[in-house]
């Protein structure tokens, strides 16, 4: 173990950094807004049993993915993988992928005649045909009409491309350019792999880099097993809802139950809704890596993300549930449920680690699609999922404008939105008291306004939720504000528009997405007044919202009032 | 500028300040002191005072003055800068606070976002609005420019950033919020987006923007306080700042746009390197600068140090942060392109949970300092690890000026390295030594590998104090195979101020497809860029036959967001000057990204223009005026190289007794401020003012 305390260290950087340098090949080549600005891919090295050995610095929630999909290339291509092959694969039912907009590649790694590893890429395409542009529609009723289903395919033989693969896939799609470049730019960040493990395989020999994936992987289990050991042992649940699924008005339980003992931890969502109607069906390698995620953020950050991280972890979801369809249920825009899975998950986490769990934030619910054609026929597909806040922490605010910790998606620039597409953004900024009020409060909510022009119309498609339910507060805390969705017409009249819906969206019309706010923690009377007043001077949060949710005073000059705050705090406790 | 004079160049970092003198004949005088952060000024006052003294040197001799200034930087990471309002347009309060959305670091629920430069309170929105191509939406009015101008008269604000949408493509409304801010409040300090960083995306802009801001009346008080310093001594040349990009220009691009010059030291040393290496004739290079807390790698290729098109300031240190942003202050500015990583000397070394060794980020820094500076420090650094292996001198470092207790290093190794992880003393200081190396590597594949280049295909130039102990092992494992160790390299950042040009860089946003663009229309553009270089360059008193002008245009594929610099010879461009830059293009991809498509479209996003003065520095300043210290007589002392070579009994001399005649390793070379380790199966020579090492093939 000692020198390969040193040897470790070493090897884990070498591997990191060919993940990374993946990753920055695919942000430097990639063509569409989701995937060099919002950021929506991710990269990996896998060994040849098909173990992820280290994660690029993307998007944390497809880290669990890379081992099932490869899985089922190494299935049906055992004893036929060659040098210069390369795979590719979306479907969720016969190649366990995520949905159909993400396509995974994987590229066999040779050196001297000996298979090493598998470089890996998957993103998130702008387009995969179907009856919805953007490939995120909620109103889906089975896989068949969300777009070209790509089964584990061999699209490279040898170094050469596959022509019937690229003519299907260009001929489905209605941004091909963007598309296959996409696709492109995620197989250069496997050459790049592959490439760079070449390398270090030149100079380290070959039995020694398969003995130190290995060790990687049995580094990594110790580490987890450390903390888990730290952790209490226990049962904790927590229950979380979807609105709907957009078809009928029922809300959707998400039930996770948390199972802790000694180093093992197990996940159940038996309790979870059956699968639904519309396409927000989560297939099981997504709710998998939902769990990942969460439990990988309750972790020290430094920890190496592996599979040997994986080992101790177990996932119980009953086939037939909402987190674990079956074929052919729609799975369109997953992403939704795999967002509230990470917060039923985390609820339960904040049972057993009271003092380091956030409340609920407003994740990545809003998926936005407007598309069409230009007037001289090109088509156009403006895709973009929203990310609003954290919920507040146990000792802290939470961060207003971030991503979801599961995700950890970027925004695309206005300017960018309008230089690429026909529409003209009216507004992207704060929603003032949509926070959870709380000790430390939840962070705020926000909104977009997306205005057509130049073309006449388009069809707006929108995922998004959180209408009924709010994000939840912990200890106390309020939850955060409610989502909205507001169509202004050309007549400048405005209408509510429930959470999933599709239409057309003709020029000159406004449509405003509303964020939820993150949840607070903590009692808001406790909260120290003059972080209060500070919100107020930067009115985030009004004087009525401070008098009335966290008993704090501003008098109309703006100052503090002390004794008007006092007067408030002890009216509520006496009213107890 | 004359280069015939003395040539002055003053490097101010956080701790020290180093001032070079170039004298008349080719030799310098260096000198070293502690930075004196309350005033950074005051330190270069007494430095001047002290290398002029003793009247060796004529005030009035002196031809010019570069400097390197770490103040904008450090009003930013301390939070001390100007009180700044942004105005904005409407619906757009919150960009800046929004920025990116991402964090910089996976999974860490503990994360802190840095607070914006400009509370929300101080962010006014502003009644105007351009289309993608720069067209009124909603004309401008005056009365939300006036309104939010009294708001900030209340709140005391000195410093007031504009950026409103699409100004890049036309600014025409961003003008009018100057002159009215002009008009209404004369004393503010303005930084208009269109001025400081004409490009798309607004956030990048926005931030940029407010970073001017934010540090321009303190960048403005300092260096009047420099001058009036200069002045007092009776210099007369003028004082030039070394900015972001590694030019050199008049000290009035710092007071307007200061954005352009957080990065101005590390960028000396880059460009030092560049010089060195066109000295001696190598156009590749990897500079690679170990300090006591931080290693820094640049690339130089064909001559020219890489640039990147925008950093973040206080993000703290993370090679992967080049991947993610979002932990530091986005600026958005030609910048020498560094990967810096939390490894240098005082870097401590500590098992991880799940036992493995690790080095650093954290760092003993100067106080309590590592073990074996017996100023307090217990737990082992690099250093300490060095000392141990017989890397460095056991008894003292700097010819004696300070003490080493070989004793307290090996203690600290033992309690908290070798014996946890059941080692031998010498194999746990070689771990701590090889995982250093290891971080370092990560810096050297973030400018080389991540892009595209082999290491093996360039020389290391090593300096900064610990670079020539790490170069040759460091250099092993990222498979180079050349290592230079420039002449006083320990102050080799200041010493490359000297060799810094002047230099202007210019940007024209124009979109086309390439085989469909405007050829008179692109022309026009160019030479409105042509027609402001020359300004700029008369105003640096450059004669017009000693400019140099490099066009460059910004291509991609169409759809990407990343473009590469295909350089065009000509400054007229005809649609075949077009053509062959694209087929360049397709040739680059290729070569950065593994592959190309030849029937693609390809897109022109700017043009560029570098316009430089060929006045420089012509030669390495005499070695041996910059040594100082007593020479030793040759020793030798047990050196342990890793498990494959042991311990080998290894001579130690003095830089002066290396000659052209190649010696082999293992040998160790002692001077003033530097140890040099040849290991074993390598070869070292003088050369030019230089130290060159050579690896064995292995």
């Amino acid at each position: 173990m000692a020198k390969d305390a040193i040897r470790l260290e070493l090897m884990k950087n070498a591997f990191a950094a060919i993940a990374d340098e993946m990753a920055a090949t695919v942000i430097r080549t990639a063509r569409s807004s989701v995937i060099k600005e919002a950021m929506d891919f991710s990269t990996g090295l896998l060994d040849p049993q098909g173990n992820l050995i280290a994660q690029g610095l993307c998007l944390p929630v497809h880290m669990g993915s890379f081992p099932p999909t490869l899985s089922t290339v190494l299935e049906k291509f055992a004893g036929d993988i060659h040098p210069g092959d390369v795979f590719a694969l979306n479907d969720p039912y016969l190649g366990n992928g995520l949905h159909l907009p993400d396509i995974f590649v994987f590229k066999p790694i040779f050196f001297e005649g000996r298979l090493l590893a598998y470089a890996a890429a998957i993103g998130h395409q702008t387009d995969i045909g179907g009856r919805v542009a953007g490939g995120n529609a909620c109103d889906n009723t089975e896989i068949f009409q969300e777009g070209l289903r790509i089964p584990p395919l061999r699209v490279i033989a040898q170094g050469k491309p596959d022509p019937v693969f690229f003519d299907i896939l260009r001929l489905n799609v209605r941004v091909p350019e963007t598309v296959i470049g996409d696709v492109q730019a995620t197989i250069a960040a496997c050459t790049r792999g592959e490439r760079a493990l070449m390398t270090l395989a030149g100079k380290h020999g070959t039995d020694a880099i398969v003995a130190d994936m290995a060790s990687l992987l049995d580094y990594s289990e110790a580490l987890t097993r450390a903390e888990l050991a730290a952790f209490p042992d226990g049962t904790w649940e927590f229950e979380d809802f979807l609105d709907d699924d957009g078809f009928s008005e029922d809300a959707i339980r998400i039930f996770a139950k948390v199972i802790k003992k000694g180093s093992d931890i197990t996940v159940d969502f038996t309790g979870t809704s059956p699968q639904v109607k519309g396409s927000i069906n989560l297939p099981i390698a997504m709710t998998q890596s939902s769990v990942y995620a969460c439990l990988r953020s309750i972790m020290d950050p430094a920890l190496p993300t592996n599979s040997g991280f994986m080992r101790p972890i177990k996932v119980i979801a009953v086939s037939g549930s909402i987190v674990n369809p079956t074929s052919p249920a729609p799975v369109a825009a997953r992403g939704l449920t795999s967002m509230r899975v990470t917060e039923a998950v985390w609820g339960a986490l904040a049972r057993m680690l009271p003092d380091k769990v956030f409340a609920c934030g407003a994740q990545g619910d809003f998926g936005v699609t407007i598309a069409g054609y230009r007037k001289e026929g090109r088509p156009f597909v403006l895709l973009e999922f929203l990310f609003g806040t954290w919920g507040g922490r146990p000792n802290k605010d939470a961060i207003d404008a971030l991503s979801s910790l599961a995700v950890n998606y970027s925004n695309t620039p206005v300017e960018i939105v309008e230089r690429e597409q026909p529409i003209r953004i009216e507004e992207y900024g704060f929603r003032q008291d949509s926070c959870g009020a709380g000790k430390y409060r939840g962070g705020l909510g926000m909104v977009r306004e997306y205005h057509l022009t130049h073309v006449d119309e388009a069809v707006l498609q929108v995922r998004s939720d959180r209408q009924k339910f709010r994000p939840y507060g912990l200890k106390g805390g309020n939850p955060g504000a409610h989502a909205g969705n507001v169509l202004k017409n050309l007549d400048g009249k405005r209408s509510a528009l429930p959470g999933k819906f599709m239409r057309t969206f003709l020029r000159g019309e406004t449509y405003r997405a509303e964020l939820a706010g993150g949840g607070g923690w903590g009692d808001a009377y406790a909260r120290a007044p003059e972080l209060v007043w500070q919100d107020v001077l930067d009115e985030k949060v009004s004087r009525e919202s401070a008098a009335r949710d966290y008993g704090v005073s501003i008098s109309d000059d703006g100052a503090l009032d002390v004794a008007g705050t006092e007067r408030l705090r002890l009216a509520r406790r006496a009213a107890e | 500028m004359t280069i015939g004079a003395h040539r002055i160049a003053i490097d101010v970092g956080g701790t020290f300040t180093d001032l070079v003198v170039s004298n008349l004949d080719g030799s310098a005088r260096t000198l070293k002191l502690l930075s004196t952060p309350d005033n950074y000024a005051r330190a270069i006052a007494d430095g001047l005072a002290r290398l002029f003294e003793d009247g060796a040197i004529d005030p009035q001799g002196v031809g010019s003055l570069v400097h390197a200034f770490t103040v904008a930087t450090n009003a930013l990471l301390t939070g001390k800068g100007a009180k700044v309002a942004l105005l904005t347009t409407a619906g757009f309060r919150d960009v800046l606070e929004i920025a990116r959305l991402r964090m910089p670091q996976l999974y860490n629920m503990d994360w802190d976002k840095p607070r914006p430069l400009v509370p929300r309170r101080l962010r006014f929105e502003i009644e105007e609005r351009m289309d993608a191509d720069g067209a009124v939406v909603t004309p401008l009015n005056p009365a939300s420019v006036i309104a939010a101008l009294e708001k900030m008269r209340e709140q005391d604000v000195d410093s007031v950033a504009i950026c409103l949408l699409h100004s890049y493509i036309n600014p025409a409304h961003e003008r009018a919020v100057m002159a009215l801010v002009r008009q209404h409040a004369p004393g503010l300090s303005i930084s208009a987006s269109h001025q400081v960083m004409p490009e798309i995306r607004e956030y990048e802009r926005t931030s940029t923007t407010v970073v001017n801001a934010f540090v321009k009346p303190v960048v403005e008080t300092y260096l009047a306080s420099v001058e009036e310093g200069i002045a007092g001594i009776g210099i007369r040349a003028p004082l030039m700042v070394m900015q972001s990009s590694g030019g050199i220009a008049k000290a009035d691009i710092a007071r307007a746009f200061p954005a352009r010059c957080v990065e101005s030291g590390p960028a000396a040393g880059a460009i030092g390197a560049a010089a060195l290496g066109e000295f001696l004739g190598e156009a590749n290079i990897i500079a690679f600068d170990m300090g006591g807390t931080t290693a820094k790698a640049c690339l130089i290729e064909g001559g020219e140090p890489r640039l990147t098109d925008e950093m973040e300031v206080g993000a703290g240190i993370n090679a992967g942060q080049r991947l993610l942003g979002g932990g530091g202050y986005l600026v958005r500015s030609p910048t020498i392109d560094l990967a810096e990583i939390g490894a240098g000397g005082g870097s401590l070394a500590w098992i991880d949970k799940g036992g493995a060794l690790r080095v650093g980020p954290d760092s003993a820094g100067a106080a309590p300092g590592p073990a074996c500076y017996g100023l307090g420090g217990t737990r082992p650094t690099v250093t300490d690890a060095n000392v141990v292996l017989g890397f460095l001198n056991p008894l003292h470092l700097l010819d004696g000026d300070m003490p080493i207790s070989l004793e307290a290093a090996r203690k600290a190794i033992q309690e908290h390295v070798a014996g946890p992880l059941g080692l031998e003393l010498h194999e746990a200081a070689w771990g701590v030594h090889a995982v250093a190396d290891a971080a370092m590597t990560r810096a050297i594949q973030a400018v080389s590998s991540e892009i595209g280049r082999s290491p093996g295909d360039f020389s290391m130039v090593a300096f900064g104090g610990n670079g020539a102990v790490h170069g040759a092992t460091l250099a092993a494992h990222a498979g180079i195979s050349e290592i230079i160790i420039p002449p006083a390299s320990g102050v080799f950042s200041a010493l490359g101020l000297l060799f810094a040009r002047i230099q202007h860089r210019l940007v024209a946003v124009c979109w086309y497809d390439i085989d469909k663009a405007d050829c008179a229309a692109l022309n026009t553009r160019a030479e409105k860029l042509f027609e402001d270089a020359a300004v700029l360059m008369a105003g640096e008193g450059v004669a017009l036959d000693r400019r140099e002008l490099q066009f460059t245009l910004d291509l991609r594929y169409a759809g990407q967001s990343s473009e590469l610099a295909i350089p065009v010879k000509d400054s007229v461009l005809t649609s075949a000057a077009l053509a062959s830059a694209a087929a360049q293009f397709h040739v680059e991809h290729e070569r950065t990204y593994g592959y190309c498509n030849r029937t693609e479209r390809v897109q022109i996003v700017n043009l560029r223009l570098r316009a430089r003065s060929l006045e420089r520095q012509e030669h390495l300043p005499a070695p041996a005026e910059l040594r100082r210290g007593a020479a030793a007589a040759s020793v030798e002392r047990p050196v342990y190289f890793g498990p494959e070579s042991g311990w080998v009994t290894t001579r130690v001399i003095r830089r002066s007794d290396l000659t052209q005649t190649p010696q082999k390793g293992p040998l160790i070379v002692e001077e003033y401020d530097t140890t040099i380790i040849v290991p074993p199966g390598a070869q070292v020579h003088a050369a030019t003012g230089t130290v060159r090492i050579r690896l064995g093939k292995g």
